[in-house]
């Protein structure tokens, strides 16, 4: 009669297939990543395109012999080099309110006007410096925008997992492109450089850039070596990447001494580096032609976080400055800037730039071919920046000199937009024919139009302009000119526009396919719970308890349909908690057992509402609150005496009270042996914790204790040790087949307990009190749970179980989520607990612990303790062949509810796939709750090839 | 449902009754007889005539708001909830104090008086269910979470103890067993379950968002929904 547990093992695998099938299917459809073309653009190329190929021989006639030189020196590629060496200085997650000044802005704000000396260059008269808004499109991730700058694409979103381990980039970029040209790089600083582009450096610094706890190595590096560096002449390109101000932003937030620091450290060695420039900059000089360039690779938000698509974490800026003076200037059709007034009634203007077009840009000041696919078009006011040089002697001669300085430079322009547009257009037509999702025959006959015209009226006339430029030197007739460049820029934009809306193309095919076999699966979990041979262990569906719980599954599941909601997850979660309580209390109060248990329920959940509160106000504080970590503890009035006290007490009385807990499990219970012996051993773990935390804390004055026992880091690693010892020793437990007949309440005491130390470390403080907010809830599930049943039939015969209980506690671990200062997106994840216990990066390890960091409370625990539900009443033999079928169904259930929640998800982003904050709001759900699902599932054959 | 946990609240503060609990169910049997007479002897009528009564000046109440005060649920919620819940009081207060139980033995100001302290417990306990059920906290959203619970409480609370008193027994047979006895009870229970329910789907729509204008101001408009659903549930009944 009764099902073999191994049967019951392999329900849950195939379970655990069917999803991963699914959602591997969904993501192949909805996670679409860009096809990489191998494909590379050289010098040679160039003879294809319509455009003036060789330097243009009229032209270099006009030149005085001095530029005749210098233009042999630079063997022309595609373009003629109009810049010798390049300096970019990357500083990571610079905001555009840290380099633009703040009359920019609707209020001053203290970490802005910090970089001085860009602000002075770019305002001065006739500067050769210009500040940039600079928008970089999501994902917002280092890794990703570094991909994006030197290839001039658009990264796709499915790169944010390689972020942790940087893949070479094998797609032509202008890194490569400069190593083809013969142009030496120097790198120093951020080692992700160095692992996407392995061989490409001549010399490289390379200093590593997980451990976002440490915000000085690579700055102190870079600077070390940067100074030298410029004296030298042993190469073209230098690059240096910062990372501090995104280290202190991750750490302490925007709005935090640290960050204001590194600003202005960062002011002073701009100051040096511009003043050895400045000093070199005479004719004959190491940098007489030299461009120095300030980006930022993304923005950040005041709370330090990047990752998505919102203004602040997209809007980053660039300095750039040549050495030149007299740059040329740009008309004003072609003109971004916007201009305010500061203080002094002077005006200040700011242009803006895209990302995209960095790579673009930088090929054709460099004067090396374009990479391959970039789609990126030459920025007019950057370009301007380094083209002076071909018209020194022109520009003395008064307003004339100036028109045709425009003229000239404007010619240049159009010739470099010519190339531009050719090598865009290859791309794309290349793209669509090798991409198995290529472009729509639509788009592409409208680009063909677009740039078709745009080559006509190129070979009509105005290339004729520009090879008879003899004779008519005095002609300022630039109109043609100008049309010109709008037909171009019109073709780049469409183009952009184009590769933005389909390379987050979806597969629609696959997305259903996904979407049904996630519901066929639904539907087989669903018989599995409530139409199995045996169904007395569950309430039948129709049961009230039964209707209770599809009614809360279906409000969660249509709740992700908005945005908001998704937002508001853990207060609408803590909302349908809550409203079983109240439930609860009242079946309780009619029955008059337990209404403790209902009330304590209710407070727990009053608890963790707020802590969800805190979590969810951490997106938009300050980092004022959160700058001594635990944050949502601090709450009103984080400077009251008592009140800081209390914050320093209450996890180490909670982790007391645990481990008392713990005893009151090994006393009340017989537990012996193994099991007894694993959960001492926890407590052993909890009481190494509150040490831990003891001495981190000032008040104890048990600073002493961390340096007898060696380091900070000891005691976290002891911890995982025995954690891992504990799980190793209930595993063998298991395979040698001892304990079948122990209880489960003390199995899984065991077992959660083993798990639980890990995660309560990795949690912070707040974990030791969530930990004891989860157990307490928990508890009252438990003994609430056959609370509607009247008490004559609950004695004696085997109770059926209510479903309810199993939706609360899921409800629970997702309350516990959020109330874990969590939230779906991809700055919700707590790099920093990685490197708890650890302080060098090692992916595999880090990324482990953040997964168990993440997901501790909501899963792991969660699945791992459900055994705890089952009403213990009743302990005869018979009972318990019943129970473990009891138990398979609990586990079921349990999947079946997170299973559906994960598919409403995925139904509300396929429907959702065109809205706005898809990238923002919805992929980060989505994956998130497919990690999720599947962890689940992996848990829940595991937990049952362990209890069953 | 919410404001279930009275029964928690009274059994709490009433615990030796817990006691004699055997001895006052057998009493509670008796009693039942008794009052099941007198409750029939209230017609459909009479209820009726309550509901309209109450209605009525709800009415008068956001009549009284909207044009003396010329402010509402959006843009004051605070006073809103304080002028309604103040006018709606005495009326409640006066008309379920003339159903109450043993009027031989307990005054009608006795009545009045127990309403009053109902009143207070009643917004408290209103209150706390707000919370648990994700109602704003916090300094600025106080008053409003205050007001709102005390209208909740005319609503539930006050009928009942104006009614009951503080006996626990028919608390409980009214509420928890949903077994109310005569068209008095009806008429306390009716509308007390109508306002929780309604203002538990009030609070429900809370955070929805579908890009409406008038959805960007939620928090504010959260005891909004709470009242409206509340009112909404009340008039239904």
């Amino acid at each position: 009669m009764e099902t073999p547990p191994k049967n019951n093992k392999w329900i849950a695998i195939g379970f655990l297939l069917i999803h991963s099938i699914a959602i591997l299917i969904f993501t192949r459809g909805f996670l679409l990543t860009r096809t990489e073309l191998p494909f590379h653009s050289t010098c040679s190329d160039v003879s294809l395109s319509p455009c003036l190929a060789s330097s243009r021989p009229n032209h270099d006639s006009n030149f005085n012999s001095s530029s005749v030189l210098s233009n042999q020196n630079h063997p022309k590629c595609w373009t003629k080099a109009v810049v010798d060496r390049v300096i970019i200085i990357v500083l990571d997650a610079l905001r555009i309110d840290f380099v633009a000044p703040s009359a920019f802005f609707p209020e001053a704000k203290p970490w802005m006007d910090k970089l001085t000396i860009l602000q002075k260059l770019a305002f001065a008269n006739d500067s050769s410096a210009k500040i940039f808004k600079a928008f970089a499109d999501p994902p917002t991730t280092s890794l990703q925008r570094l991909k994006g700058l030197t290839t001039g694409g658009l990264p796709t979103f499915i790169d944010v997992g390689n972020s942790f381990g940087a893949p070479a980039i094998v797609e032509d970029n202008f890194i490569n492109q400069l190593v083809l040209n013969g142009k030496r790089l120097v790198m120093m600083g951020d080692d992700t450089w160095t692992q996407l582009f392995p061989n490409q450096f001549q010399k490289s610094y390379p200093f590593p850039s997980f451990n976002v706890k440490d915000l000085d190595t690579v700055d102190n590096g870079c600077i070390e070596h940067l100074f030298p560096t410029l004296y030298k002449d042993d190469w073209d390109v230098l690059i240096a990447h910062f990372l501090g101000v995104d280290h202190a932003g991750h750490i302490y937030g925007v709005d935090s001494s640290p960050m204001i620091k590194k600003l202005e450290q960062y002011n002073s060695v701009l100051e040096k580096v511009i003043g050895i420039l400045e000093s070199q900059a005479g004719p004959g000089g190491l940098h007489e032609s030299t461009m120095l360039i300030v980006m930022g690779d993304h923005g950040q938000t005041l709370n330090g976080d990047h990752g998505g698509g919102t203004p602040e974490e997209v809007e980053t800026s660039m300095f750039a400055m040549s050495t030149k003076k007299h740059t040329a200037s740009v008309p004003p059709e072609f003109d971004t800037s916007s201009c305010k007034q500061d203080m002094d009634g002077k005006q200040i203007c700011i242009s803006s730039i895209e990302q995209l077009d960095f790579a673009a840009t930088l090929s054709a000041l460099l004067g090396i071919s374009f990479p391959f696919g970039s789609i990126g078009h030459v920025n007019p006011e950057l370009y301007a920046l380094g083209s002076s040089s071909l018209n020194l002697d022109n520009s003395d001669l008064g307003n004339f000199g100036t028109q045709s300085a425009v003229k000239e430079w404007m010619e240049n322009y159009v010739n470099v937009l010519c190339v531009n547009a050719w090598q865009v257009k290859r791309y794309i037509d290349v793209y669509s024919n090798s991409s198995v999702v290529g472009f729509s025959s639509d788009d592409m006959s409208r680009i063909s139009d677009l740039y078709s015209a745009a080559e006509q009226s190129w070979s009509n006339s105005v290339k004729r302009i520009l090879m008879d430029r003899i004779g008519d030197e005095d002609s300022t007739n630039i109109s043609p000119l100008k049309e010109q460049i709008v037909a171009y820029l019109s073709f780049f934009s469409s183009v952009v526009e184009l590769a933005r809306s389909k390379w987050t193309e979806f597969n629609l095919n696959l997305m259903i396919t996904g979407f049904g076999i996630l519901v066929i699966s639904l539907i087989l979990q669903f018989l599995a719970v409530f139409c199995g041979d045996k169904s007395y262990a569950v309430e039948s569906w129709l049961s009230t308890g039964a209707a209770f719980t599809l009614f809360i599954v279906t409000i969660r599941a249509s709740s992700f349909l908005s945005n908001s909601y998704i937002l508001e997850e853990g207060k609408v979660a803590n909302f349908l908690l809550a409203t079983t309580g109240l439930i609860k209390l009242r079946y309780s109060v009619m029955r008059k057992t337990m209404q403790k248990e209902a009330v304590i329920f209710l407070a727990m959940v009053s608890v963790l509402r707020v802590s969800i509160d805190i979590g969810l106000t951490k997106q938009a504080a300050t980092s004022q609150f959160m700058s001594s970590s635990p944050s949502w503890m601090l709450g009103i009035a984080p400077d009251l005496p008592a009140l800081t006290y209390a914050i320093e007490i209450a996890p180490i009385v909670s982790m007391v009270i645990l481990i008392y807990v713990l005893y009151i499990a090994i006393a009340e219970t017989s537990s012996e042996g193994l099991w007894k012996y694993v959960t001492v051993s926890s407590m052993i773990s909890y009481f190494l914790i509150a040490l831990l935390w003891a001495s981190e804390s000032k008040i104890f004055g048990l600073d002493v204790l961390l340096q007898v026992i060696g380091g900070r880091n000891r005691i976290p690693q002891t911890v995982y040790v025995i954690g891992l010892v504990q799980l190793f020793l209930l595993a063998s437990a298991r395979i040698f087949g001892a304990g079948k007949d122990m209880s489960w309440a003390i199995r899984t005491v065991a077992l959660v307990s083993a798990c639980s130390s890990s995660v309560i470390l990795l949690s912070g403080k707040q974990g030791s009190m969530l930990a004891l907010a989860y157990l307490l809830a928990g508890y009252c599930i438990m003994r609430l749970e056959g609370v509607e049943r009247t008490q004559s039939d609950g004695q004696h015969k085997f109770s059926k179980l209510n479903p309810l209980c199993v939706m609360q506690w899921s409800l629970l671990s997702i309350c516990m989520f959020f109330a874990s200062g969590h939230w779906c997106a991809f700055d919700g994840l707590r790099y920093g607990t990685a490197f708890v216990g650890f302080d060098e990066f090692v992916l595999i390890r880090q990324a482990i612990l953040l997964t168990v960091e993440t997901f501790g409370f909501s899963v792991l625990l969660s699945v791992f303790g459900l055994p705890l539900l089952i009403p213990n009443h009743s302990q005869t033999p018979q009972a318990h062949g019943k129970k473990r079928y009891q138990l398979f169904q609990m586990y079921m259930l349990y999947g079946v509810i997170s299973a559906t929640t994960v598919t409403a998800t995925i139904l509300c982003v396929t429907i959702q796939r065109r809205h706005l904050m898809v990238w923002g709001l919805f992929a980060p759900k989505f994956v998130f709750d497919v990690v999720g699902l599947i962890l689940s599932d992996l848990l829940i054959c595991l937990a049952s090839a362990y209890y069953l | 449902m919410r404001k279930l946990s009275i029964f928690y609240y009274v059994f709490f503060f009433r615990g030796n009754e817990r006691e004699e609990k055997g001895k006052v169910m057998k009493e509670v049997k008796k009693k039942e007889k008794l009052e099941t007479s007198i409750g029939d002897s209230r017609s459909a009528l009479g209820a009726l005539t309550v509901y309209l009564i109450t209605g009525l000046f709800l009415v008068v109440g956001f009549w009284v708001v909207g044009n003396k005060y010329s402010v509402d649920l959006i843009s004051d919620p605070s006073l809103t909830l304080r002028l309604l819940w103040s006018i709606e009081f005495p009326i409640v207060v006066i008309i379920y104090s003339l159903f109450r139980r043993n009027p031989e033995e307990c005054s009608y100001f006795r009545a009045v008086g127990r309403s009053i302290i109902g009143l207070i417990s009643g917004a408290l306990i209103n209150a706390l269910g707000a919370v648990s059920l994700s109602a704003p906290i916090g300094m600025q959203s106080l008053p409003k979470t205050i007001h709102w619970s005390f209208l909740m409480s005319v609503f539930t609370f006050v009928p009942a103890t104006a009614v009951f008193g503080a006996s626990w027994t028919d608390w409980h047979r009214v509420f928890a067993s949903l077994k109310p006895t005569g068209n008095i009870e009806y008429m306390i229970v009716i509308p007390a379950y109508g306002a929780i329910i309604g203002g538990w789907f009030g609070a429900w729509p809370m955070p929805l968002d579908w890009e409406r204008p008038w959805q960007t101001m939620s928090d504010d408009v959260a005891d909004g929904y709470w009242l409206t659903g509340s009112e909404l549930g009340h008039s239904l009944t």
